[in-house]
């Protein structure tokens, strides 16, 4: 029997988390938000059309890249520059809300459609990401507030019952809630499983690849072992909590502050753009009716009321077309006069310049010992290219050298640490210990194989060493690959230990 | 009555869908996580979120060099710009599997002005990624001047249709083919088991023509 009850208990629950209603203000504000941030690196392609996604161009489909063939339709260069300009239509009269359901679905569906077509310079995951956003809202009733579609049918009914705010199901936010947290809880899997990721090779490698926007900041958090492991383990910890905490009353302001402080942290550290915006448009869909209340009364005093002009406005026009036009035959009519005017646009902007330049234009010449050099080029990686960097210091965290120091106390350990750059073959890697004079002190040697990515020595001062000055140089196969210079500090001679001079 | 079946049946879509959609995600990260090969495919790009999944040491980009038949040669690169997706890189840099190459070369050479050409040569640019550090960085963290090198690797011949004619290794599994081979005692047990095809004994083929193994030449022909 109460077996029964507490699975009729799971059920209403799970029930109430589905279904109970609500007005979908986060809905709405996902649908004016999202869409905003998602035509940004749509609108800057608009140029490209002919180029990125048509016959005429080099589209390489996502269907390609996993060996299914070329599954999508590649329309002539004038029939993809129409539907372009339609996809863009479409989802900006979502975000005004104006036949927001159709604006959605035909949006979202051309949107994937272009993704699809150009799998190298236009689908990445926060375009699936938001494809599967404008799939949910195309389901959604996300126009049914703060929208055109709202205000004409709140005029229909003259004031009425519609005059209060709309509830419906909150099922589609519980969606893209639940997407995002699948979303962190994958990648946490991913990062898992790439052991580099927590000893901060992989990060270091990626802040400073120049693949994205400018990233200073993450540039600097390359060179610093300690910030990139500590991050690392704060992110995965975050990423796995995430769908643990999002739905709990006090939770959720962690997971998602947390969330915002990760997406913005990836513009000035990944220099990713679009990425966070994508993310933290959606993180809008948490907010429920009691937040956006709470929200309206912190926002009273800005008089933000100007905000729902246009939409208010659009509606009036729109009440004033002849009673016999359907809104929707508006929309197609308007979307029509989009597409062709993206064909005429598509001829103007002659992406490949062959009718400005009255012929094609010329191919550039190249350097003929130049081009021999790049084409027959066997120069073997050079000793040093094998190594990222090469440190001194005194601290190890999470066996790597965590400090970088020039200073050491006498009867101080000096740990040195090279950075190895994979592929590399297995190589005989030493530390020398010299004075001031290039005077061999002491020689230590060690075996790094190719799955190694870092090898530490460490040297203890107190047995030779007096105060002065020294430099510790790492030699691969023979060679000086770099050198460092260190000064031991004291008074005296301290007293020589028994062990061994230098460790690996 | 009917209002109430409509509002039903809503309700019941409404929750197949929720089911279909949390199946899917499901999918995608036990897929994911546990490496089922059925996770990876162009449906499986929508639900596994493997962002950063990859690293590299060092940089790169392509170059298309193109050579007519009186031996001269032309970067093969769009004249009118080429698009730059997420930054200030080509977009034909961020095609790691070079599967973007012949419609790269098809599509330039297509339409551009030029004298026939005999072949494009596709070459890999490699450069460490700490060369990459800005002057000012460079100059507080690392000690040596920065000289930085590039090497070039012949990645891939194609004709002027883009056709390939000719690949090689990618320079990272060139790099670790020739740290293996570096060793001699491998090498010597490689060269003395190398992989053959056996043309002159074939089970199935004798199978066929003389329907049992028990032949009297026991499936080895010339």
């Amino acid at each position: 029997m109460s077996m029964k009850k507490s699975v009729k208990s799971l059920f209403s629950a799970v029930e109430q988390f589905f279904f109970a209603e609500e007005a979908p203000y986060g809905l709405a504000l996902v649908r004016m938000c999202l869409p905003v941030v998602a035509l940004i690196p749509m609108c800057r392609r608009f140029f490209r059309v002919r180029e990125l996604y048509s016959a005429d161009g080099c589209p390489q489909q996502l269907a390609e890249l996993f060996g299914d063939g070329r599954l999508l339709p590649e329309l002539p260069g004038e029939l993809a520059a129409g539907l372009y300009g339609v996809m863009l239509f479409a989802l900006l009269c979502g975000v005004f809300g104006f036949r927001t359901r159709l604006s959605f679905l035909t949006g979202a569906a051309l949107y994937i459609y272009f993704n699809m077509l150009d799998a190298i310079g236009t689908m990445t995951k926060y375009s699936v990401i938001a494809a599967h956003v404008l799939v949910i809202l195309a389901i959604s009733d996300c126009g049914a507030v703060w929208s055109v579609d709202a205000v004409l049918k709140r005029r229909a009914s003259r004031g009425g019952m519609a005059a209060l705010p709309v509830r419906v199901p909150v099922w589609p936010a519980r969606l893209i809630q639940i997407l995002f947290a699948a979303i962190y809880f994958g990648s946490a899997i991913t990062k898992v499983q790439t052991p580099e990721f927590f000893s901060g090779e992989q990060m270091r490698y990626w802040l400073v690849s120049n693949w994205n926007w400018p990233n200073p900041i993450g540039e600097m958090m390359a060179l610093s072992p300690p910030v990139l492991m500590s991050s690392s383990y704060i992110t995965v910890v975050w990423e796995v909590t995430f769908p643990f905490l999002v739905w709990r009353r006090l939770g959720r302001f962690a997971a998602l502050g947390l969330g915002v402080v990760f997406h913005l942290m990836t513009i000035f550290s990944l220099g990713l753009w679009i990425f966070p915006f994508i993310c933290t448009m959606c993180y809008l869909a948490f907010l429920n009716e009691g937040d956006i209340a709470a929200i309206r009364v912190l926002l009273g005093r800005l008089r933000l009321a100007w905000l729902g002009h246009p939409r208010v406005l659009a509606a009036t026009l729109f009440e004033r077309r002849p009673v016999m036009v359907p809104l929707a035959g508006i929309w197609v009519a308007a979307g029509l006069v989009v597409a062709v005017g993206s064909v005429e646009a598509d001829y103007r902007l002659d992406v490949y310049g062959i009718r400005g330049n009255g012929a094609p234009l010329a191919l550039p010449a190249m350097d003929t010992a130049e081009a021999r050099q790049m084409i027959n080029s066997q120069q073997p990686l050079r000793e040093k290219d094998k190594f990222f960097s090469f440190d001194i210091g005194s601290m190890v965290m999470a066996g790597q050298l965590a400090n970088r120091r020039q200073q050491f106390e006498a009867g101080d350990v000096v740990i040195a640490q090279c950075n190895l750059n994979p592929p590399h073959e297995d190589l005989w890697v030493e530390c020398v210990i010299q004075d001031e004079e290039d005077r061999v002190i002491d020689v230590a040697g060690q075996f790094v194989t190719r799955d190694q990515l870092f090898a530490k020595f460490s040297y203890m001062t107190a047995d030779k060493l007096v105060p002065g000055r020294y430099w510790v140089v790492l030699k691969s196969s023979g060679q000086e690959v770099s050198r460092r210079p260190f000064e031991l500090m004291g008074d005296g001679l301290p007293e020589a230990s028994s062990g061994g001079v230098l460790a690996n | 009555m009917e209002g109430w079946c409509c509002m039903k049946l809503r309700r019941w879509g409404a929750g197949l869908l929720i089911g279909s959609y949390l199946l899917l995600l499901s999918w995608g990260i036990v897929g994911h996580a546990l490496k089922i090969p059925s996770a990876g495919n162009t449906l499986g790009y929508f639900v596994v979120w493997d962002m950063f999944c990859g690293w590299q040491a060092f940089d790169n980009r392509t170059h298309f060099i193109a050579e007519d038949s009186a031996g001269n040669y032309y970067r093969v690169r769009e004249p009118w710009g080429a698009f730059q997706p997420f930054g200030h890189v080509d977009r034909v840099n961020y095609d790691v599997s070079n599967n973007l190459a012949p419609r790269h070369i098809r599509n330039v050479l297509t339409h551009t002005d030029h004298p026939p050409i005999d072949r494009v040569y596709v070459v890999q640019e490699i450069w460490p990624k700490q060369f990459n550090v800005p002057d000012r960085l460079w100059s507080s963290y690392f000690h040596e001047p920065k000289d930085q090198q590039s090497y070039f690797n012949l990645r891939a011949i194609c004709a002027a249709d883009g056709t390939l004619i000719e690949s090689n290794p990618d320079w990272y599994v060139a790099q670790g083919l020739k740290s293996i081979a570096d060793n001699p005692r491998l090498r010597t047990q490689a060269q003395g088991a190398s992989p053959f095809y056996n043309t002159f004994f074939n089970p199935r083929m004798a199978v066929e023509t003389n329907s049992s193994f028990s032949s009297s030449d026991g499936g080895l022909s010339n």
